[in-house]
């Protein structure tokens, strides 16, 4: 199945908006409850008029797509595919508000329009004028990797295409504060830096945008990083149950199986969920350099996706941030690397990522 | 009259979000619509239901929301005579 990544475009809490590698300033933000995209110049992007209508995430995804297309020296897709968790939360919020406040009458019809999940991709189409295949995926913490699925399997019918595939989440106050009462979020202000370092129950929200243009071949082998496999586990019944499936996963992707030069893990400060990535690093490659990065994005549905956007720039650059690094870490050539992430202990996904 | 119009000028920028707009540069009788400020049918259901809720101006075929709607002078006008029938 292996698809290669022609390019990249993305909206973080960190200054990612840009051309090149990772940037090379880290954005701390300290006494934060959740961590918020620094946002890209729209109107470089977005017609003043035809943007005045949009929120803030539909915003951000036209930005990142833009930027993945001019990454990808690419000017019409053949299909635009995104994944959502929870898709425009910001308008779906205005209009229930409005409906609460009015009475269910004199409803304004823009927040409405603009709720659905997959306001996102249409708005793309519509400002570069794409009539292709359009679809959204909304399935919580696999929305991103069903995207991509798709994404996959049409390159698979459409050889010669370029697919734009993204995963996209925001962070606003409203569900900020049930998921809180959920007890997903850490219940002090604390340190992104310091994500690893508190102990107590909880993670950090965060929001981003990720595009990747992805074809089967690319003009440019230099830049070229792959996506060479993925997988899911839905519910995993136990945790020698999700290594088992990490060695089957890894054990099918060649003869010999492969060894990660780097494992790219989930970890998001959260001890419930934490302790799967220490016990599958112990088990399974206890020499291996781990890296996470969720200190730099918060814990979103779709995060999986800041995860490939770091895999493919530490394969294209071959240089390991010091800020990701945890366990282990060894200087040498990249040329495999593993994420693994799980999305409140439910949804679990591996990709397998590789150079050229 | 004047109030009303200038007033009605600022509240179509603020709830249509005509970020680059200002309330000089819509003139009191260029149609709001395609030619002139360049709105278009969601901007018109905003404006309904803006001038349904401060206003008490209600809309209701379409016919109507043609003539009431082509300026801010028509809309002004429209205003004022439901407010004296």
């Amino acid at each position: 199945m292996s698809i290669c990544i022609k390019g990249t475009g993305i909206v973080s809490p960190q200054k990612t908006f840009h051309d090149g590698g990772f940037p090379d300033e880290v954005v701390e933000y300290r006494g934060i409850r959740y961590l918020k995209c620094i946002e890209p110049p729209y109107r470089e992007y977005i017609d003043p008029m035809t943007g005045r209508r949009m929120s803030r995430i539909v915003r951000m995804g036209i930005c990142a797509a833009k930027k993945c297309l001019q990454d990808a020296h690419v000017t019409m897709p053949d299909a635009i595919i995104t994944g959502t968790g929870l898709g425009c939360i910001e308008d779906t919020e205005k209009f229930l508000t409005s409906v609460i406040r009015n009475g269910e009458r004199l409803l304004n019809p823009t927040p409405f329009i603009q709720s659905t999940h997959n306001t996102i991709s249409s708005a793309i189409a519509l400002s570069i004028k794409c009539h292709s295949y359009n679809s959204t995926y909304v399935h919580r913490g696999f929305s991103f990797e069903n995207a991509l699925r798709d994404g996959i399997m049409f390159l698979h019918e459409n050889p010669d295409s370029n697919v734009l595939v993204g995963g996209l989440d925001e962070i606003t106050d409203h569900s900020y504060l049930i998921m809180s009462r959920m007890g997903f979020w850490k219940r002090k202000p604390i340190d992104n830096l310091a994500l690893l370092e508190y102990g107590d129950r909880g993670s950090v929200p965060g929001e981003g945008v990720s595009f990747f243009m992805l074809g089967n071949r690319t003009d440019d082998d230099r830049n070229c990083v792959r996506i060479r496999a993925s997988d899911i586990l839905y519910k995993p019944q136990s945790e020698e149950y999700i290594t088992l499936k990490l060695q089957q996963f890894l054990a099918g992707q060649d003869a010999g199986g492969i060894k990660p030069d780097l494992l790219l893990f989930g970890l998001n400060g959260d001890p419930r969920s934490d302790s799967i990535y220490h016990n599958i690093h112990n088990i399974l490659f206890r020499d291996c350099n781990l890296a996470y990065y969720k200190h730099l994005c918060g814990e979103y549905d779709t995060s999986v996706t800041f995860a490939l956007w770091l895999a493919t720039m530490i394969l294209r650059h071959q240089q390991v941030p010091d800020v990701i690094k945890l366990k282990a870490f060894e200087p040498g050539e990249i040329n495999n690397i593993l994420i693994y992430n799980h999305v409140h202990g439910i949804n679990h996904s591996f990709m397998l990522i590789t150079r050229c | 009259m004047k109030e009303l119009i200038e007033n009605l000028k600022n509240e179509i920028i603020e709830s249509l979000n005509l970020e680059d707009v200002t309330p000089d540069q819509i003139e009191a009788d260029t149609p709001l619509f395609v030619e002139g400020l360049g709105l278009d049918s969601i901007d018109a259901l905003e404006l309904i239901v803006l001038l349904e809720k401060k206003y008490g101006l209600k809309i209701d075929t379409a016919e109507e929301g043609k003539r009431i709607l082509y300026s801010v002078r028509t809309i002004a006008e429209n205003i004022i005579r439901s407010r004296n029938p």
